[in-house]
């Protein structure tokens, strides 16, 4: 019955839409939208005290939307959601932390194309930057959007350069890297105290992904994996040289002693750490947890002989969609809509969680209030060199295929560079390969 | 030390051995205790640093220090208040109740009909029942999950439970063989009363075969309080139905590391099967060497 | 048998009172046995026909599945490069590990066997571990072994020596995952001493008659006669060995977790590098976080071929060791 409605709703709107009334081109839609009124649910990953803007931003979107109500569920991750689409108890909208997995949920209709309701209301994808809008859909299908973003970038301890003599943060790697040596410290023993930049992969932020546009390095050539390159060979290189120099099993021991990423032990906010690569959302974190520490924010240092890539970064972010399982597409729809590009919206998640608002208008938006130490990502964000990982089929594995053969180099079970990037690049493409197994081309 | 002091034979006699011999034989008791002392003191040692770690504050746990100082006994509240342990002490205790009930009754007839009534596919019966013991579960999982995701089940506890009522293989071959050593004669005089098999085996043989029964279902209760997989697949996705092993194991990642609390959520949930088996130590070692001497 | 019917004066009414009384006791064989016919047929029958059926198609549940023919077994077979340490892992652990298990506890249930006195208390240390939940044990474990912080590293610190970086060290997270399983061994000890102390004494006198030391009687008599038990606590080691999942699970989450990226964990399955992806956790990754479920279907055919085989093997040679007692069960 509701379907009816809601069908008959969707042609009445189409039609006025034709007829040059109601459906508003601005982003900001206003709440002539019919819909019936349902309650709708949407699931998030953001756990408190993030959990707490997030409710309040929905609970705007009630007050605009009456007759809608709706249930936040937070602490969900992306295996959850992927396993209640296939369970067949999905919420009405969720949300995704990792980009990746467009590929997975676009093709095979997992979240539905928005494609149609995004006509119907006038809103265009040209609304969001590059990067995201790229990050959202997959082969043409837009099954998503996009809604705040993560940028990566440097973060340095003050008080610790300073005591080494450093007045500003390192701007090239070979300046890291001379930095880092010089910011170390060990304990009688020799154990590792403080570690000037801890080079560790998959420790903490510490992916390929993150370090590879400050060496322009790229992941595909075409719909092929292209990770043997001169630009990750060097990256890596640096990387396990850095390594070398702590000693593998140092480091072992150093991160089994730190605290956890997301704790308030966590080794940057505590002075383990002098430098550090993370997102933007780390400002919100030290301010709620360490608002003592003496710290600044710069765009990640690039490899020497890029200079061009200075102030880039990576990018990446949150992804909202509509399960196909939801038995409310159009009151979903309005939530999407509203979170991904309503500029009111987007700016009081951006000032609570501190995170990268999406959409131009809302990077513009007078409500914005970012922290000390934010600006830098909202300028990367902007860089024109920033880049993100491409999305494809397989999701989020052809990274975590890399990382597999990155954290064997680094401890040295694999010794070949440009064989193991080679054997990678095979690994993803068979992997490309079987997840298209048997369909048309 | 003194071996031979058991019944003399009529065709053996006995002296009692040279010193040498007995003091040798007591050297070997000795080193045996001392051996067997170490090694309990070894399998103890774990248990002892994890109390003493659930004791301690958070940056004690995370430092070199043995000895908690102060003790913080608060540990054990603040648990409660960082996970819902109540909610999945509940799940854990559904999922656990009714698996064991739906497995005793369904696995006590069949296992009945395999031991004691004779008919022609018993022994394939048999047979098929050992293969499914022996399988691992990862081979049948993929279409089950695919089953339970159809019908809509997924998140909640029924695609544990469930199955139980339609037999388990372990408990069913357990129980045959402990049926197969219910004398032939109890049965026959049951039958000769006039008493339907049915009958026989709620009267007769239910209340001769209650250890047995015990210790399945014991065992079937400690495996659902256990498991951890079946959990981890169909709820995973909807920590409202999370058992404790499922929660304990998730404790770490959704909330920071605190190994003292971690530890302290540890001993918690080790607390009520350490208690169950002292309260029922019998039952639970008759089942062990049921499955063991017999198997 | 059925009741003996009343006497009818011909022959056909005696036929169709057997006949009838045999349709009665079918009837109730089926009763008694219809939750195992249906359980097995929905949750072993139905479903290994469907995993084969699953293994020659591309199946990830939001869409029918593909028919994709032998695709799945060629990349098993010759491309996926985590397969084959996956299967190495397993392998290690069931010629490692399961013997050691054996073993140890044959070890201490023997010691147990000649205790004088304390025997119930030591039964109970012994047996303790057993009971705790694989899951709490395990996190108890990597937090015991932790490298920095841990107190076994800080004892042997004490002591002079450098610990081991246990699991987050590719060499040693298997024989840290050993150790844990040493610890838990309980079970199968109260299987051999129960088994140990079954032993006719008659046996040993007899031995001790024959010039037989303290060894010599355990090789000779204590050995062969619980053959059985042994073979029994091997096979059943073994199937354990190739399902084994959790501990594996939770030590590479927690042990990695602290120390990578993603919030989400679960990357970490075989952390550090691969060493603890055992095949089950393989199927585990493939089928439920990629949903390659009709690859995981081909893994878990084959899966399902290597327990046959490794358990028909066991079985076939254990003859040559095994010396079951006169006419037993």
């Amino acid at each position: 019955m509701r379907r009816v409605l809601g069908t008959l709703g969707l042609l009445l709107a189409l039609m006025l839409a034709m007829s040059g009334c109601g459906g508003s081109k601005k982003s900001n839609s206003s709440s002539t939208d019919k819909v019936e009124p349902a309650n709708i649910s949407i699931w998030t990953p953001f756990v408190d005290p993030e959990l707490k803007t997030f409710k309040a931003v929905v609970a705007d979107f009630e007050k605009s939307h009456p007759g809608i109500h709706v249930k936040v569920v937070g602490g969900t991750n992306d295996d959850k959601i992927v396993a209640a689409i296939r369970g067949g108890n999905a919420p009405d909208v969720a949300q995704s932390f990792t980009s990746d997995n467009t590929g997975a949920f676009c093709p095979s209709g997992a979240w539905i194309d928005l494609s149609p309701y995004m006509k119907q209301d006038g809103v265009d994808d040209s609304v969001f930057p590059e990067a995201p809008r790229d990050y959202s859909k997959f082969e043409g299908t837009r099954c998503a959007l996009p809604m705040l973003a993560d940028t990566y970038g440097l973060y340095y301890n003050k008080t610790l350069l300073a005591k080494a003599g450093y007045k500003s943060p390192p701007k090239t790697i070979s300046q890291l890297t001379a930095m880092a040596k010089k910011l170390t410290v060990r304990d009688s023993s020799g154990k590792l105290k403080v570690v000037g930049f801890n080079p560790f992969p998959s420790w903490y932020e510490n992916v390929p992904a993150h370090f590879g546009p400050s060496w322009g390095a790229t992941w595909m050539n075409g719909d092929k994996s292209a990770l043997d390159t001169p630009a990750w060979a060097d990256q890596l290189g640096w990387q396990k040289s850095l390594i070398d120099w702590y000693g593998y099993d140092d480091l072992v021991r150093f991160n089994a002693g730190a605290g956890d990423e997301f704790s308030a032990s966590n080794a940057f906010e505590t002075g383990k750490v002098a430098m550090h690569m993370d997102g933007e959302w780390r400002v919100a974190f030290l301010k709620r947890e360490a608002p003592n520490l003496s710290y600044g924010t710069a765009p990640f240092p690039v490899a020497d002989g890029h200079q061009d890539l200075s102030g880039a970064g990576y990018v990446t972010g949150s992804i909202i969609g509509i399960p196909k399982t939801s038995k409310h597409k159009d009151q979903a729809w309005l939530l999407v809509k509203y979170l991904g590009t309503n500029s009111n919206a987007l700016a009081k998640l951006s000032n609570g969680i501190q995170n990268v608002p999406t959409t131009t208008a809302s990077l513009e938006s007078p409500l914005l209030q970012p922290l000390p130490g934010f600006q830098t990502f909202l300028d990367v964000f902007g860089n024109a060199n920033t880049t993100t990982t491409p999305i494809t089929r397989i999701g989020s594995a052809n990274q975590e295929t890399f990382q597999s053969f990155v954290g064997k180099y680094m401890s040295g079970s694999k010794t070949d560079l440009q064989g193991g990037l080679a054997g990678v690049d095979k690994q993803i493409d068979a992997q490309l390969k079987q997840a298209e197994a048997g369909q048309a081309p | 030390m003194s071996v031979e002091a058991a019944p003399a034979r009529a065709t053996l006699v006995r002296r009692r051995p040279p010193v040498a011999v007995r003091r040798r034989r007591f050297l070997v008791a000795v080193a045996n205790h001392s051996l067997l002392i170490a090694a309990a003191a070894i399998f103890l040692l774990p248990f002892v640093f994890i109390v003493l770690t659930s004791l301690m504050t958070n940056e004690q746990a995370l430092s070199p220090k043995l000895w908690p100082d102060p003790f913080a006994w608060h540990n054990y509240v603040e648990v409660f208040s960082k996970a819902p342990l109540w909610r999945y002490a509940l799940n854990t205790l559904i999922y656990g109740g009714l698996a064991t009930l739906g497995l005793l009754l369904s696995s006590i007839p069949v296992a009945y009909a395999l031991a004691r009534l004779r008919w022609r596919g018993s022994n394939a019966a048999l047979l098929i029942t050992l293969v499914a013991m022996m399988l691992p579960p990862q081979v049948t999982i993929v279409p089950v999950y695919v089953l339970w995701a159809k019908l809509h089940l997924v998140g909640s506890l029924w695609p544990l439970i469930f199955p139980n009522f339609l037999g388990d293989a372990f408990s069913i071959f357990l129980l045959r063989q402990f049926f197969l050593t219910i004398p032939e004669e109890y049965l026959d005089a049951a039958r000769v009363d006039g008493c339907g098999e049915f009958r026989i085996l709620t009267t007769v043989v239910l209340r001769l075969a209650k250890p047995a029964i015990a210790a399945v279902a014991l065992f079937s209760f400690l495996f659902c309080f256990n498991d951890f997989f079946g959990p981890l697949l169909y709820t995973g996705e909807n920590s409202q139905h999370w058992t404790l092993s499922l929660g304990l194991s998730q404790f770490r990642s959704l909330y920071q590391v605190q190994w003292n609390l971690v530890m302290a959520a540890t001993l918690i949930v080790m607390a009520p099967v350490i208690l169950l088996f002292f309260l029922a130590q019998r039952a639970f070692v008759e089942g062990v060497t049921l499955t063991g001497v017999k198997g | 048998m059925s009741a003996p019917a009343a006497n009818p004066p011909l022959l056909l009414d005696r036929t169709k009172a057997k006949r009838r009384a045999a349709w009665r006791r079918r009837g109730l064989v089926a009763a008694f046995m219809s939750p195992w016919i249906l359980g097995f047929t929905i949750f072993f029958g139905y479903p290994l026909v469907f995993s084969a059926y699953l293994s020659f198609t591309h199946y990830d549940l939001l869409s029918p599945p593909r028919w994709i023919g032998l695709a799945n077994y060629r990349y098993l077979f010759t491309t996926d490069q985590t397969v084959w340490p996956a299967v190495k892992n397993t392998l290690w652990f069931i010629a490692i590990a399961v013997p050691l298990q054996v073993l140890f506890a044959l070890g201490i249930s023997i010691m147990l066997s000649r205790a004088r006195r304390g025997v119930g208390v030591f039964r109970t240390v012994f047996y303790l571990p057993a009971l705790a939940p694989p899951v709490a044990a395990t996190l108890g474990f990597v937090y015991l072994l932790n490298p920095a912080t841990g107190p076994v590293n800080t004892v042997l610190g004490k002591l002079g020596i450098q610990g081991p970086l246990w699991f987050d060290s590719p060499q040693w997270a298997k024989p840290s995952l050993t150790l844990l399983a040493l610890w838990g061994i309980g079970n199968t000890m109260i299987i051999f001493l129960a088994a140990v102390l079954d032993v006719p004494r008659h046996l040993y006198e007899s031995a001790e008659l024959d010039g037989a030391g303290a060894f010599a009687r355990l090789r000779f008599v204590t050995l062969p006669t619980i053959s059985p038990v042994i073979l029994f606590a091997v096979v059943i080691g073994v199937i354990e060995g190739l399902q084994y999942f959790t501990q594996a699970y939770v030590a590479a989450n927690v042990a990695g977790g602290s120390a990578s990226y993603s919030a989400e964990g679960a990357s970490e399955l075989g952390y550090p590098e691969d060493s603890t992806l055992f095949y089950p956790i393989l199927l585990y990754q493939q089928g439920f976080r990629y949903f390659n479920m009709g690859y995981a279907s081909a893994m878990a055919m084959m899966l399902l071929a290597v327990a046959f085989a490794v358990t028909f093997v066991i079985v076939r040679h254990s003859r040559r060791f095994v010396h079951y007692q006169a006419p037993g069960r």
